[in-house]
């Protein structure tokens, strides 16, 4: 589908109706007391933050579901995995929705469908690598009125839309359209190219930024993928104003970087969140790598721009600094989510800062004004592998404050040891692969060798795509994250139709037909003991970090004991404390608590099975609270003020419970 | 510099053990009494190979927005479920380019695979095709 037609638009008939009433119910609350949340993560600086503080540690457990919102008709079968942070402007909440990802506005104060937004873009969107609903819409307006959301589709077409009407907006692009497969300076085909984003384009000042995503790079088909520049947009015109490449071009800064040229390599998109600074006019792109997760045999040398910060000038798009977090990146780590731009005292004078989350489970810090980093970041030797035609770093940036977040690494000491018998089952298990420290590669299956190498944190974490959070009274920024081991394991490919690699990843899985000798009971890539976790908890946890000291102030658990193991007969007698949970969560910091949602569901009291929407003391990371979500926590939590009520809302689903957003307020007395 | 990954649990535990257990379909069989055959399995295996692979991974293991199927993630989605959950969602909602292209039999088939491949023992029997049987089937933990 080329262009947007009127038909293929859903304008619900009633939709003036719905919204001069609901018009009408904004004016009946306070309104001078409402807040906004008007970007993913708050405002364009990522920081997950509002100054609210109805809703104490006091009141906490009081919430109570005001509404609920199920989008399984949004699309042709429900979606169970909502991962959006929807957005409020005026009492009004917009989001995306569904398998079709679908734009919905609803009423802030009653969940009400306002109006929808629909476009039907058949093999374009079912070819797609990124499906579902995304994370949500971006806003924009001139203050005069012209109001817009704007969202990109899952065919990777971004649509500028009347914030009041849901109509498209026709001065922009075509009919309301921007094709995003058109003028990237490179060729990409309308329906098979690998292209697409999920993530919501940024808007700062009258600039729309968007990044790319492809399929997930595990076992790619080709090693010369598309390439994911980043691209600037005028938001008024949708008319392009800049690219930045990724992956240089020749010629450009950077291109020395790849051994041999970058003719053979794509990826390297920026599909994690975008943040900028208006003031400083800069906008900060985290790059991911580049093609081939695991496996870069195609892209030797250190490769910029993949896996680092790019800070580009809002309205051109040229550089003005980066900063590589990861050479030639073997392990998926990316950069999953916005930088966070935080201001905090170095050395008794605010600064101007950066702090980035990442998989590895390192906090980068650094002057967002020129990229240098807060504290030093020290080029540390690191091990190579062995596999034939790789390119390995001899070395990669470690961060000497602050400490690490989570585990990083697999030893012995990290494996399971509540009784001896599992941890002699754990160090069996744990003897089939290679160990060591974080940046150890991996390698090559082996029947009479190791099946790969175990790698913490894995490709999706420590901490992923929706990030972190940051109180700007404290300067103590959160994250959760999560500890899990996974495998990194490669084969010689012997199907070049699946994938044109010599060497693939197979996650400790032998080349398909390999008689595989016994090893007991042990099976390659199966990594739990007696139905356990091999790696020790805490599996989920959120610390607090204090960036005016780049030292810890606290770190807990998050999420409570599975079933599982609670009622695990080996640990019959012990006293197993809150273990965590695995999950890609992110917390929100309020003027008076830390909030976070739990991964997975556990049986809860009353027997209900659920999940627990959790409230901490954010100078201890004490528990001050938690009420029951019948699903986890899938999009991380926003709040606001409307009708003089504080609001939370939270994207829930999972398993066979379909997405749902749920918002919780206090009780009116 | 406070850690404090401390003790929960207590007294809810002892209360969760028994609803677990109480969870249990009367009459029904838990999934570690082996409730698939090892032929549907390899059935199940090898439409995952074909269907399943390019998003959940070559050996369940989850990528990016596709739920690990395997592990502590899996069972924090379906511990205490019937068999006939995971099969149902596998046949109204996946793959996620075709929906409800995969019928009974093969969501059967598959269901069985992502037993196999989280530690549960093939039986003599295969997993039945029909949701209602399916229901009687409860996925409990591997020990």
């Amino acid at each position: 589908m080329s262009a947007l037609s009127r038909r293929s638009v859903l304008s619900l008939p009633l939709f003036a109706y719905l919204l001069s009433k609901a018009q009408f119910a904004r004016a009946q609350g306070p309104a001078a007391r409402n807040t906004d949340w008007t970007s993913y993560a708050g405002d364009t600086r990522c920081l997950r933050y509002a100054p609210l503080d109805q809703i104490t540690a006091q009141n906490f457990n009081d919430l109570e579901i005001a509404w609920r919102f199920k989008p399984d008709n949004f699309g042709v079968r429900p979606e169970f995995n909502l991962e959006a942070t929807p957005l409020v402007v005026n009492g009004v909440l917009y989001t995306t929705v569904g398998t079709r990802r679908d734009v919905a506005a609803l009423d802030a104060a009653s969940g009400e469908l306002l109006w929808m937004h629909r476009i039907d873009e058949g093999a374009r969107a079912d070819k797609a690598p990124r499906k579902l609903s995304g994370h949500g819409v971006s806003y924009w307006s001139d203050g005069k009125g012209d109001d817009r959301i704007i969202y990109v589709t899952v065919g990777y077409q971004m649509i500028a839309l009347n914030a009041k009407t849901g109509e498209p907006i026709k001065g922009f692009g075509a009919g309301g359209m921007v094709d995003l497969k058109l003028n990237d300076d490179q060729e990409i085909g309308p329906l098979n190219d690998d292209i697409g984003l999920h993530s919501t384009p940024l808007v700062c000042k009258d600039v729309v930024i968007i990044g790319a995503a492809h399929t997930v790079g595990t076992q790619p088909k080709h090693h010369a993928n598309v390439k994911g520049y980043a691209r600037g947009f005028d938001v008024r015109t949708g008319k392009r104003l800049w690219i930045f490449h990724t992956i240089p071009q020749k010629g450009e800064f950077g291109y020395d970087t790849w051994l041999d040229g970058v003719d053979q390599v794509g990826n390297a998109g920026v599909w994690a969140q975008i943040s900028a600074d208006p003031e400083l006019e800069m906008v900060y792109l985290p790059v991911e790598l580049p093609t081939g997760d695991y496996d870069g045999q195609y892209r030797r040398g250190a490769g910029l721009f993949g896996e680092s910060i790019v800070a580009v000038d809002l309205h051109t798009g040229v550089r003005k600094w980066h900063y590589q977090l990861v050479h030639h990146g073997l392990s998926d780590f990316d950069i999953p989510c916005a930088p966070m731009l935080v201001d905090i005292p170095v050395n008794g004078k605010m600064v101007k800062a950066l702090a980035q989350p990442t998989k590895q489970s390192f906090l980068y810090v650094f002057d967002r004004t020129n990229g240098k980093p807060i504290w030093p970041i020290v080029e540390k030797p690191v091990p190579a592998g062995d596999v034939p035609g790789e390119w390995y770093a001899p070395t990669q940036p470690f961060p000497s404050k602050p400490p690490a977040y989570d585990q990083q690494g697999v030893s012995e000491k990290d494996l399971i040891d509540w009784t001896p018998e599992l941890h002699a089952e754990a160090l069996a298990l744990a003897k089939n692969y290679r160990m060591g420290p974080l940046f150890t590669p991996p390698s090559v299956w082996s029947d009479t060798g190791t099946w790969g190498t175990l790698i913490c944190p894995n490709a999706t974490g420590g901490a992923n795509w929706p990030g972190g959070a940051f109180d700007p009274d404290s300067h103590i920024l959160y994250i959760y994250s999560k500890t899990e081991a996974d495998v990194g394991g490669t084969i010689p490919n012997a199907d070049k139709t699946r994938s044109d690699f010599d060497y693939i990843y197979s996650r400790g899985t032998p080349p398909p037909g390999t008689k595989v000798t016994p090893r007991g009971d042990v099976k390659p890539g199966q990594l739990t003991v007696r139905g356990l976790p091999l790696l020790k908890p805490p599996w989920g946890r959120i610390t607090a970090i204090d960036l005016s000291k780049g030292e810890f102030a606290w770190q807990v658990a998050h999420g409570e004991t599975p079933d599982e193991v609670k009622n695990h007969p080996a640990l019959k007698g012990l006293t197993i404390p809150r273990t965590g949970r695995p999950g890609v969560l992110a917390p929100l910091v309020t003027k008076s608590l830390v909030i976070c949602g739990e991964a997975g569901f556990a049986t809860q009291s009353g027997g209900r099975r659920g999940a627990l929407l959790r409230a901490y003391d954010k100078a201890t990371g004490a528990d001050r609270g938690a009420v029951y979500m019948p699903a986890p926590q899938t999009g991380s939590p926003l709040t606001y003020m409307q009708g003089g009520q504080q609001h939370i809302v939270v994207a829930v689903g999972g398993g066979n419970y379909s997405a749902e957003l749920l918002c919780y307020r206090l009780p009116k007395a | 510099m406070r850690i404090s990954l401390g003790f929960g649990a207590g007294l809810i535990a002892v209360g969760v053990m028994a609803l677990a257990f109480a969870a249990v379909a009367q009459d029904g069989r838990v999934a570690t009494s082996g409730v698939y055959s090892k032929a549907q399995a390899d059935r199940g295996a090898m439409l995952y190979a074909d269907t399943c692979q390019r998003c959940h991974g070559s050996s369940m293991e989850g990528l990016d927005v596709a739920p690990p199927l395997t592990g502590p993630r899996f069972l924090g989605n379906y511990l205490g479920q019937p068999a006939a959950a995971l099969a149902s969602r596998i046949r109204t909602s996946m793959p996620l380019d075709m929906p409800g292209s995969l019928g009974q039999q093969a969501s059967a088939d598959l269901t069985a695979a992502i037993l196999a491949a989280n530690g549960y023992p093939a039986g003599s029997d295969a997993l039945p095709s029909s949701s209602s049987q399916q229901q009687t089937i409860t996925i409990d933990a591997v020990k």
